[in-house]
């Protein structure tokens, strides 16, 4: 029991990082990143290029797939999103979810459809408390998330970039009237939404293994819990994160493992039937 | 503009008879199996277009309403149904799955729908794949008994085709009469302005949920055509992918158009296997391909060619 919260929050800490990268792009340009998933399964691919092929140190190999998934970022905003500005988001979520289909049958060529594993970055003996094991990776993970977490309100609230971001959000064209590097501010928003997925796939691939085909269900698992948390709400997404990584593994155990997949689903469009907004709210109303 | 309209005529007279030669013309087997699967796929868009391109609200469900249809089929003739009483089953089922997921949804936004949609398909295909005695699992289901009304039936893939094209005709038309009805016109106005629809005395909610209805309609008996006339099934074809795929043949043909839906449908269906040789790369060519007619044309292949058609028209 004890061992299935710990299993639990472990998981739901990282479909809460793929919701935080989703929700820091989502924050800035009111756009929902279908390819996220994928995305994260790029970085996975890239610690392990690193990490496993070329035999680089663990802190080398994170810097190395943090600074591509930077430059991957843009050039996603650059070819997806870049060119629809201001037309409706739903073109733009068939833009991300063709971008998904392209980055992974790349990786299918590049690294071809076999499942690899990447080492965690911490080793060590797992901490046993009252017959619960609690392995060093989880606890990495636990930690990334609070780090992670910690850092991405201060940035949002206390650096001026992150106020700048704000301000792109609310309103775009008077953001751009007042001075802001509005082009600028975007890229930085996807640039590090793309890279916080890149963590996640770090830290997601020492548990599963990492194949080509493992975004689509993680990238769907983070929307899933943005929709629970409420849209733009970065403790929502946290807690939302959790909640679903322990119904999961509950439903897993105690119903059927069979339908793990389905858990998700089934709980956000209960959360949407009785809440439309999400658990959270959604601030914004529709601008007419 | 006259001229303009007799020439539409007579384009479509020509792709009507240039159609039914088709079988005249080839007898390779794989070449009509795979035009008859490029059919169905154009009656699912269809439907697809009806939510999507008129009524404006994004649905990845299309592909599970074809499951649906399909597996409903396979499993009440090959229990010993008669074929006669599928369709009417399909429908009915499709029906109640579209308004226990319409009902609540319809009133979601755009990513919320999108996801929602999403979710109803992968439970479906989760159901189907793991419901391993009645639905045969991952393999499927085979020798599935074809079409029959009183023990007359087609014979060959030749014969099957000849049905689909009728089946097929019959949807464009239907289409057509629905796009000029009073509920047609209701559709377009959710799609461009929910807001001064429902202030035109539109109830939008009614009309999304019965452009879902119809679009689940139409994919069901699609799925009830493919099960008797391919003969088999695999959660493979109904799957999340293959969601994606209808709705790229959408927006690749031209949402809103009817002809733009038989174009994407049919060009994209054949187009993987022409493009066999690429291989993977394939898939990669097709997302990039996805994404520049987005960018590029975002009324699809049809918007382009009705403008070119236009522009010529115009300089003569």
């Amino acid at each position: 029991m004890g061992q299935l919260v710990v299993n639990g929050l472990a998981l739901g800490s990282i479909y809460a990082l793929v919701a935080l990268g989703l929700l820091l792009i989502f924050n800035t340009v009111q756009i929902v990143n279908f390819a996220q998933g994928q995305l994260l399964m790029l970085g996975a691919f890239i610690g392990i290029s690193c990490a496993v092929t070329h035999e680089l140190p663990t802190a080398a190999s994170w810097a190395v797939t943090m600074v591509a998934m930077a430059l991957v970022g843009v050039v996603f905003m650059t070819l997806v999103y870049f060119p629809l500005r201001g037309r409706p988001a739903f073109l733009v979520i068939l833009t991300t979810i063709a971008m998904g289909i392209v980055l992974e049958n790349l990786a299918l060529i590049i690294w071809g459809p076999l499942p690899v594993s990447l080492p965690s970055p911490v080793s060590g003996p797992p901490l046993r408390f009252a017959g619960v094991v609690i392995s060093m990776h989880q606890l990495f993970i636990f930690a990334t998330l609070a780090v992670i977490l910690l850092l991405q309100f201060l940035f949002l609230t206390k650096t001026r970039f992150g106020i700048l971001m704000q301000a792109t959000a609310q309103d775009l064209h008077t953001a751009r009237l007042v001075g802001i590097p509005v082009n600028r501010t975007i890229a930085t928003a996807f640039a590090l939404g793309t890279v916080l997925s890149g963590i996640a796939g770090l830290l997601v691939a020492p548990i599963f293994l990492a194949e080509p085909t493992m975004g689509g269900s993680l990238g769907l698992k983070g929307f899933v819990v943005s929709v629970i948390g409420g849209f733009g709400n970065l403790p929502g997404a946290v807690i939302g994160g959790l909640f679903l990584g322990l119904v999961e593994t509950f439903g897993a155990r105690y119903i059927s493992s069979n339908f793990r997949d389905a858990y998700a689903f089934i709980v956000m469009i209960a959360v949407l039937i009785a809440w439309p907004r999400g658990l959270f709210g959604e601030k914004t109303s529709e601008k007419v | 503009m006259e001229s303009l309209q007799r020439r539409r005529w007579l384009v479509a007279a020509a792709v009507i008879a240039a159609a039914l030669a088709v079988p005249l013309v080839t007898h390779d087997g794989y070449i009509i199996q795979l035009l008859n699967i490029a059919i169905l796929n154009t009656i699912v868009v269809l439907g697809l277009n009806f939510v999507t391109g008129w009524a404006g609200q994004i649905n990845f469900g299309q592909a599970a309403f074809y499951g649906l249809g399909a597996y409903t089929t396979a499993i009440a003739t090959k229990s010993g149904l008669p074929w006669i009483t599928t369709p009417f089953l399909s429908a009915i089922v499709v029906i109640a799955a579209s308004l226990t997921l319409g009902l609540p949804t319809m009133r979601l936004r755009t990513y919320y729908l999108a996801m929602t949609t999403i979710g109803f398909g992968e439970i479906i295909r989760l159901i189907i794949v793991h419901w391993e005695p009645v639905t045969g699992g991952t393999s499927g289901l085979r020798a599935i008994p074809g079409i029959s009304i009183f023990g007359i039936g087609p014979e060959g893939q030749a014969q099957h085709y000849y049905i689909l094209v009728i089946a097929l005709a019959v949807a464009i038309l239907v289409a057509a009469r629905v796009r000029h009805s009073a509920l047609g016109r209701a559709m377009i106005a959710t799609r461009d302005s929910e807001i001064a629809a429902e202030q035109s005395g539109v109830d939008t909610t009614r009309t999304k949920l019965a452009a879902f209805m119809i679009g689940a309609v139409y994919a069901g008996l699609a799925g009830c055509l493919y099960a008797s006339s391919i003969r088999f099934i695999s959660p493979d074809s109904f799957s999340g992918t293959q969601a994606i795929l209808l709705m790229t043949m959408l927006i690749v043909g031209g949402m809103g158009s009817i002809v733009g839906c038989v174009f994407g449908a049919v060009a994209l269906t054949i187009l993987p296997e022409a493009l066999r040789f690429l291989g993977q790369w394939y898939l990669v060519l097709y997302g990039l391909g996805v994404i520049a007619v987005i960018v590029l044309a975002p009324g699809g292949l049809a918007s382009v060619a009705s403008q070119l058609q236009l522009r010529r028209a115009g300089v003569r």
